[in-house]
C-alpha cells in the first residue's frame, strides 16, 4: 500500500483527518504525563494557584528535593527493585522448566497437566482464602513471601508453553540423539530458541513486579520491607489528606500537589527506561498466550 | 507373522511395566514439572481447600478445619446486607458501562492505526498509547487525584476559565463512574488494540488490491474489508469480556473511592477487602469471593464454550 | 556380522497398530532403504530403532546388543532429519560439535573431528556461519556432518531430501552415495522416492500398510517384483498391468486378452483357462516399425519427448499403457496407432486374486548391476 500517489482526493482527504483524530487520542494519552511532569517542576505557589497548564511555572527542583530526602523513599526503592529482580529469577526458574514439560507429547497426563493449569485462570478462591493461606504459610511480612507468592501465573505458563510446541519435535529429537539429556536438551536448545518468549514473559513478570501494589500493602506491615508502590500511596494519600501539610506549604516552594508529582516521575522512570525493550516483544508476546487450544 | 507378540501386551502387568520404564526414561520431565504444579497446589488450590470457611463460623484460634459449620448462614446474612447487594449492583453497572464504552474504542482504534500511512508517525503515536498499560494503578490513581484536585488540578483550572466553580470530583458519587471508566479507558484502550492490529495483518492484500482495482475508497475498504474480516476476532473478545464481567479493578477502584462515594464506587472485591481484611470478618467476607468466583466460573466457561463455536479456536 | 537386526518388531499406538512385525537383517557396512508409500510404517520403524518410539513387540539387536529399553543416546545411531533440525543459535562449527561437547569430548579432540567432517563435506569455508545464512544443500551437508562426526555404528536418515529441489535433490542423492563409499557405515535410509531408493540402495526394502512387501537389491527388485504392489511402486513410469486369460498356443502358453495375445514363458504354476494379471514394464517393450506389423495393438494419445527418451502414452483396449523409448526417430505421432511385441521372459505373471508373482519366472541380475 506504498501507491500514495495514486490516492484519489477522498481518500487523501479521510487520511489526512484520520491521522488527525489519531493525533489527538495520542496527545490526550501524553498530556497528563507531561501535566505531571511540569508540575514537578512548578513551585508549590503555582501549583496551589492551579496555572501550571503546560510547562513548569517558577521552575524548581525543590520538590525533587524533598522527595529525595525521605529515607524511606531510598528503602522502598531499593525493595522494589529486589522484588523485581528477585521475583522475576523465581518466576522464570520455576515457570519455564514447568511449561517445556507441559510442552511434551510424551508426558503422561499431559492433558490433566493442562487442566490443573488451566483450571487456575478460570477459578480463584478469591482474596479472602489466598490472605488466610499466606499467613498459614507464616507468609505475612516477609520477603521470600512476596516474591514466592506470586511466581507462577496460569497466563505466563501458556505462554511459554505455546512458544515451546511451536519448536519442531525435531530439534529434541537431534539433541536426544546427540546424547542431551531433557535438562540439556531445555537449557541449550529449546531456551536459546525461545529468547523471544521469555523476554517477553520476562518483561510480564518485570512489569507486573514493578507496579505490585494491592498484596504488598495487605501483606507487609514492617515500614522496612514495602516496595515503593506502597511508599508512593502513602504518601500521595498522606499529602492529599493532611491539610495542615498543605497549608503549611503553601508559601513554600514545594506543595503536596509538587511532591506527589516528583514521587510518580520517579517511579515511573526505571518504566520508561525498559519500556522501549518491552515494546519489541510484547505485541508477539499477548498474541502468543492469548488465542490458542 | 503374528500380530500381537513381544513383552509390552496391552494386560495391567504390562501396562505398569510400561509405565516403569516411562519413567526410567523420562523423569527428569517430571522433575521439571514439580515445581510449577507443587506452586500452584500450595498457593492457589489449597486456598480453595480454605474456602470452606465461607460455611464456616471461622476462628483464627481453631483453624480451617476445626471451625464448627454454619451452613449457608453467611450467604443468607450476605443477600440481607444493603452493603453487599449494592456492591453487586455496583460490580455489574460499572462492567457494562465499561463493556459498553470501553469496548469499541480499541477497535476503532486500531482500524485508524491501519489507515495511517506515515511509518515514523503509526510507530510513534501507537508507542505513547500502549504506555499507560504498563503504568502502575497507584500511579494513574496519583494522576487522577491531582488532575481532578478542587483546589490545583488541571480539569478545574480548565473549568475555571469558563467561570465554573471548583468541583470536588472524587467526594461526588455521581462523578465516581465516569472518572473510573473514562480512566480505564485512557489506561487500556491503545493496549487492547494490539489483539485487533494482529487480525488485521493477517487480512490478505490481495483483498485490498482486488478492492483498489474495482475502484473502492479507502473509507470503503474500512468497513467492507477490514471490519468484516475482523469480526470474529471481536466477536470472541466481546465473548471473553461478557463472560470477564465480574472482574472490575477493583485495586484501582480501593485507590479512588472513599466512603463518600461507596455509594456508586463499592464493588463486591472491595467490599471483601473491608470486610474481610481489614474488618476481620474472615468467612462473611470469603463467602462474598465464593459466590463471585461461581458465579465468574460460569460466565468464563460459558464464554469460552461460546467462543469455541465461533471459531476453533479457545482462549486455553 | 549383522549391523542391525529387527524380529518382529511391532508398533502399536494405543488398539492401533502400525507396524505388524518387521524383520530385517542389516549388515555391517550395508546401505539399506525402506521404501513406501506415506503412511506405510517406515518412518515409525526407523524412528524406532533410533529410539524416538517406543517399541510396542518383537526386539531391536544393534552390534549384538538388544537396544528395546535402551536411550537414544546410547544405542551409537545418528539421524539426519528430514528438516535437518540445525540449531538456529549456533554456527555451523557449533551445530556439528554440539553432539561432542554434550559428550564432553576434549576441546582438542572436537576441534579436530569438526575440522576433518567440515573437510569432507566441503564446508570448512562456512564453518562461522549460521544455518539461516546457509543454502538448502549446505545445510544438508550441516546435518549430515553432525551425524558422521561422531563416528556412530549406524546411521539413520528420515527423508533428507524432501525438503530440496529437484537438482539439488539428485547431487545430493549422489554425495550420500559417495559419502557411503567412503565411510562404510550401516546406513538406514527413508524416502517415499522410488528414484532415491534405486540409486542409494545396496538393498531396498519395499513397505506397505506396516509390512515388508519384499527385501532384495534394486535390480531383482525391478526385474523380479514379488507382487503387484511392487512391481508398481518401483520402476518410473510403473508398470503396466493388465488381467489376461491364459490358453495353449502352438508354441506354449499364450496370454489373451480382448482378442489380443502374447506369447507367455512355460511357467509350470500357468494353467490353461486361468486368469492372471500380465506386468509390462514399460522399457522393455519392442515398438514395431510398421504398425501394422502383427503384435500387440495400442491407440497412441499422447507422445512426451524427453530429449534422449520419449514416453507414448497410449490405450490398450480402453486402459492406460505407457512405453518408454529410447529411439525416438521411432516414436509415433499423436493418435496414430502403434504394434509391439515383448519377450515372454520380460513379462511379469501375477496372480489375480492375491497379486503374488508366480514361481519360476526370476530373472537373473546382470552382474554389473548386482
Amino acid at each position: 500500500m506504498s501507491m500514495k500517489h495514486l490516492y484519489s482526493k477522498g481518500d487523501r482527504r479521510f487520511v489526512l483527518i484520520n491521522s488527525i483524530l489519531i493525533g489527538i487520542f495520542t496527545l490526550s494519552t501524553l498530556y497528563p504525563f507531561i501535566y505531571i511532569t511540569s508540575l514537578s517542576f512548578s513551585s508549590g505557589f503555582a501549583a496551589r494557584a492551579g496555572t501550571v497548564v503546560l510547562t513548569p511555572i517558577d521552575t524548581t527542583i525543590e520538590a525533587y528535593k524533598y522527595v529525595l530526602a525521605q529515607p524511606m523513599f531510598w528503602i522502598s526503592y531499593k525493595n522494589t527493585f529486589l522484588y523485581t529482580i528477585l521475583g522475576t529469577l523465581m518466576s522464570l526458574i520455576i515457570i519455564i522448566p514447568g511449561s517445556y514439560a507441559l510442552s511434551r507429547p510424551q508426558l503422561k497426563g499431559r492433558r490433566f497437566w493442562n487442566l490443573v493449569v488451566a483450571f487456575t485462570m478460570w477459578f480463584n478462591a478469591g482474596l479472602i482464602p489466598f490472605f488466610l493461606n499466606m499467613r498459614d504459610l507464616g507468609l505475612l511480612d516477609s520477603y521470600f513471601g512476596i516474591i514466592i507468592g506470586f511466581a507462577v501465573n496460569g497466563f505466563n505458563i501458556i505462554l511459554l508453553r505455546n512458544f515451546f510446541e511451536g519448536i519442531p519435535q525435531s530439534f529434541e529429537e537431534a539433541a536426544r540423539m546427540d546424547g542431551a539429556n531433557e535438562f540439556q536438551v531445555l537449557w541449550k536448545v529449546y531456551v536459546p530458541l525461545s529468547k523471544p518468549a521469555i523476554a517477553t514473559v520476562s518483561l510480564f513478570c518485570i512489569v507486573a513486579r514493578w507496579n505490585g501494589f494491592f498484596w504488598a500493602m495487605v501483606l507487609l506491615q514492617d515500614e522496612q520491607k514495602i516496595p515503593l508502590q506502597v511508599f508512593l500511596r502513602h504518601t500521595i494519600s498522606t499529602l492529599s489528606d493532611d491539610n495542615e501539610f498543605g497549608a503549611s506549604l503553601v508559601d513554600a516552594t514545594y506543595s503536596a500537589e509538587t511532591v506527589t508529582a516528583a514521587i510518580i516521575v520517579c517511579s515511573i522512570i526505571p518504566i520508561l527506561i525498559i519500556y522501549p525493550f518491552i515494546q519489541r516483544y510484547f505485541e508477539k508476546g499477548i498474541l502468543l498466550g492469548g488465542v490458542k487450544e | 507373522m503374528s500380530d500381537a507378540t513381544g513383552p509390552n501386551q496391552e494386560n495391567g502387568e504390562g501396562l505398569v511395566a510400561h509405565l516403569i520404564d516411562h519413567f526410567k526414561k523420562e523423569w527428569q520431565l517430571y522433575v521439571m514439572l514439580l515445581p510449577t504444579i507443587a506452586w500452584l497446589v500450595v498457593f492457589l488450590y489449597k486456598p480453595m481447600y480454605g474456602l470452606q470457611i465461607a460455611f464456616k463460623d471461622y476462628s483464627i484460634f481453631r483453624g480451617i478445619s476445626g471451625s464448627p459449620w454454619v451452613g449457608f448462614e453467611h450467604f443468607e446474612t450476605l443477600f440481607q446486607s444493603e452493603q453487599f447487594i449494592r456492591a453487586l449492583k455496583n460490580t455489574v453497572i460499572i462492567s457494562f458501562y465499561t463493556l459498553i464504552f470501553g469496548f469499541p474504542v480499541p477497535i476503532f482504534l486500531a482500524l485508524m492505526f491501519n489507515e495511517v500511512l506515515n511509518r515514523w508517525f503509526k510507530k510513534t503515536s501507537q508507542t505513547i498509547v500502549y504506555l499507560p498499560h504498563f503504568i502502575s494503578s497507584v500511579i494513574i490513581a496519583g494522576i487522577v487525584m491531582t488532575a481532578f484536585s478542587p483546589s490545583a488540578g488541571i480539569i478545574n483550572t480548565f473549568l475555571g476559565w469558563f467561570g465554573v466553580e471548583p468541583i470536588y470530583f472524587l467526594t461526588k458519587p455521581e462523578w465516581f463512574r465516569p472518572i473510573f471508566i473514562g480512566t480505564g479507558i485512557w489506561q487500556e484502550a491503545g493496549f487492547q488494540s494490539i489483539v485487533y492490529l494482529a487480525a488485521i495483518a493477517g487480512v490478505s492484500p490481495t483483498l485490498y488490491e482486488s478492492a483498489v482495482v474495482d475502484g473502492a475508497s479507502r473509507w470503503q475498504m474500512m468497513w467492507k474489508i477490514t471490519l468484516p474480516s475482523i469480526l470474529p476476532t471481536i466477536i470472541i473478545m466481546l465473548i471473553i469480556r461478557i463472560g470477564n464481567i465480574l472482574e472490575v479493578s477493583f485495586e484501582m477502584i480501593i485507590l479512588l473511592y472513599q466512603p463518600a462515594t461507596y455509594e456508586t464506587a463499592d464493588v463486591v472485591n472491595t467490599f471483601i477487602y473491608r470486610q474481610g481484611i481489614q474488618g476481620g470478618q474472615y468467612d462473611l467476607a470469603a463467602a462474598a469471593g465464593l459466590f463471585n468466583a461461581v458465579v465468574a466460573f460460569v460466565l468464563v466457561i460459558s464464554a469460552n464454550t461460546i467462543s469455541k463455536r465461533f471459531s476453533r479456536t479457545s482462549l486455553w | 556380522m549383522p549391523g542391525v537386526r529387527l524380529d518382529g518388531i511391532v508398533k502399536k499406538y494405543g488398539a492401533v497398530q502400525v507396524v505388524h512385525g518387521i524383520d530385517l537383517v542389516v549388515e555391517e557396512g550395508e546401505f539399506v532403504v525402506l521404501v513406501g508409500p506415506s503412511g506405510c510404517g517406515k518412518s515409525t520403524t526407523l524412528r524406532m530403532i533410533a529410539g524416538l518410539e517406543d517399541i510396542s513387540g518383537g526386539s531391536l539387536t544393534i552390534d549384538e546388543r538388544v537396544m528395546n529399553s535402551v536411550a537414544p543416546k546410547d544405542r551409537d545411531v545418528a539421524m539426519v532429519f528430514q528438516n535437518y533440525a540445525l540449531y538456529p543459535h549456533l554456527n555451523v562449527a557449533d551445530n556439528i560439535a554440539f553432539g561432542l561437547r554434550i559428550r564432553k569430548e576434549s576441546k582438542d579432540k572436537i576441534a579436530s573431528a569438526v575440522e576433518e567432517v567440515a573437510g569432507i563435506l566441503g564446508l570448512t569455508p562456512y564453518l562461522e556461519r549460521r544455518p539461516a545464512d546457509l543454502s538448502g544443500g549446505q545445510r544438508q551437508r550441516v546435518a549430515m556432518g553432525r551425524a558422521i562426526v561422531r563416528r556412530p555404528k549406524v546411521f539413520l536418515f528420515d527423508e533428507p531430501l524432501s525438503n530440496l529441489d529437484a537438482k539439488l535433490r539428485t547431487q545430493m542423492r549422489a554425495e550420500i552415495k559417495r559419502l557411503h563409499n567412503r565411510l562404510g557405515a550401516t546406513s538406514i535410509y527413508v524416502t517415499h522416492d522410488q528414484v532415491e531408493a534405486m540409486t542409494l540402495a545396496d538393498r531396498i526394502v519395499v513397505m506397505h500398510d506396516g509390512r515388508i512387501e519384499q527385501i532384495g537389491s534394486p535390480m531383482d527388485l525391478f526385474l523380479n517384483p514379488a507382487n503387484t504392489f511392487v512391481a508398481g511402486f518401483l520402476g518410473s513410469p510403473p508398470m503396466n498391468m493388465f488381467t489376461a486369460t491364459v490358453v495353449a498356443g502352438p508354441n506354449g502358453p499364450v496370454a489373451e486378452f480382448h482378442g489380443q495375445s502374447l506369447e507367455l514363458p512355460n511357467l509350470d504354476a500357468l494353467e490353461i483357462g486361468s486368469e492372471i494379471t500380465l506386468g509390462v514394464r514399460p522399457e522393455f517393450v519392442q515398438l514395431n516399425d510398421d504398425p501394422n506389423a502383427p503384435g500387440v495393438k495400442v491407440d497412441v494419445d499422447l507422445v512426451e519427448t524427453l530429449g534422449s527418451e520419449a514416453l507414448i502414452h497410449a490405450t490398450l483396449n480402453g486402459s492406460p499403457f505407457v512405453i518408454r523409448t529410447e529411439t525416438i526417430s521411432r516414436a509415433p505421432s499423436n493418435a496414430a496407432q502403434q504394434s509391439f511385441t515383448i519377450a515372454p521372459e520380460l513379462l511379469r505373471i501375477f496372480d489375480v486374486e492375491t497379486g503374488v508373482a508366480l514361481p519360476g519366472q526370476e530373472v537373473a541380475v546382470p552382474e554389473n548391476a548386482a
